[in-house]
């Protein structure tokens, strides 16, 4: 295959590659295990995490002696906001609930 | 970086309790939101909260109920956004309700952030890219 530069569009409308960042967002993994959940050759594989890397939406880094995928964390600022949003959402409803159960069960005693 | 939440509570009732609490619309209103939850599998409902302006939440959470086992185990997704039917927030909450000498350990978790479409959406907001091309790549994502 012969290696060809991509915009950010053509990066990411493709299925396989938007599926890589969607296993990425979970946990970094290496080539390998990444190659694990495609049909494809692992060069195949290794072709469109090229692409990712170009163009910025992934690094590649060494680790130990394996290289890992790592999603770039820019993104992912909303969501980090929506998950500390919630867990003390969470967290004062759980209080909630406790008193209004315990308002109940005092008044039936 | 956290992925997911997670908060364990006892509650000094019964689960048959507990439960009530949480599958009925209006006791859950009570304590969480306003809501048209039916305990159904696939049932479609919504909670309405305050909106959080600086985070894009318009304060509607949209809902389908994905799991139910009665007094023990219930599940539904859970996405918003700023409005508009756009949903940046795609996640799915889980309640688990253990016995414990007739009071309950209640578990919420609240899980599966996808960031797919806030990544993208991120990159787009950094780049200034036409909206023509917003479109393409949002009709994409959805298709």
């Amino acid at each position: 295959m012969k290696t060809q530069t991509l915009d950010h569009f053509q990066v990411i409308a493709d299925p396989n590659r938007r599926h890589i960042l969607q296993l990425l967002s979970k946990d970094s993994l290496t080539i390998n295990s990444l190659a694990e959940n495609f049909d494809m050759s692992r060069p195949a594989v290794s072709k469109h995490i090229k692409a990712l890397d170009d163009a910025g939406f992934i690094s590649i880094e060494n680790i130990g002696r394996e290289r890992y995928c790592i999603l770039k964390q820019t993104g992912f600022v909303e969501i980090q906001e929506w998950i500390n949003y919630f867990d003390k959402f969470w967290e004062s409803k759980l209080k909630k609930l406790e008193l209004v159960l315990n308002k109940k069960s005092n008044k039936k005693k | 970086m956290q992925k997911d939440i997670k908060h364990t509570w006892l509650l000094n009732s019964p689960p048959e309790k507990v439960w009530e609490h949480l599958t009925d619309a209006e006791l859950l209103s009570e304590w969480l939101m306003k809501n048209d939850f039916k305990p159904i599998i696939g049932h479609k409902f919504q909670f309405y909260a305050k909106p959080v302006v600086n985070m894009g939440f318009d304060g509607n959470v949209y809902c389908q109920v994905l799991e139910i086992i009665p007094l023990k185990k219930l599940s539904y997704s859970w996405k918003g956004g700023p409005g508009k039917g756009k949903i940046t927030l795609d996640s799915v909450v889980t309640w688990t309700l253990i016995e414990k000498d007739n009071a309950t350990e209640l578990t919420i978790e609240h899980t599966g952030f996808k960031g797919l479409k806030n990544f993208v959406g991120y990159f787009f907001m950094n780049s200034g890219w036409k909206s023509i091309i917003k479109k393409r790549l949002g009709d994409l994502l959805n298709s």
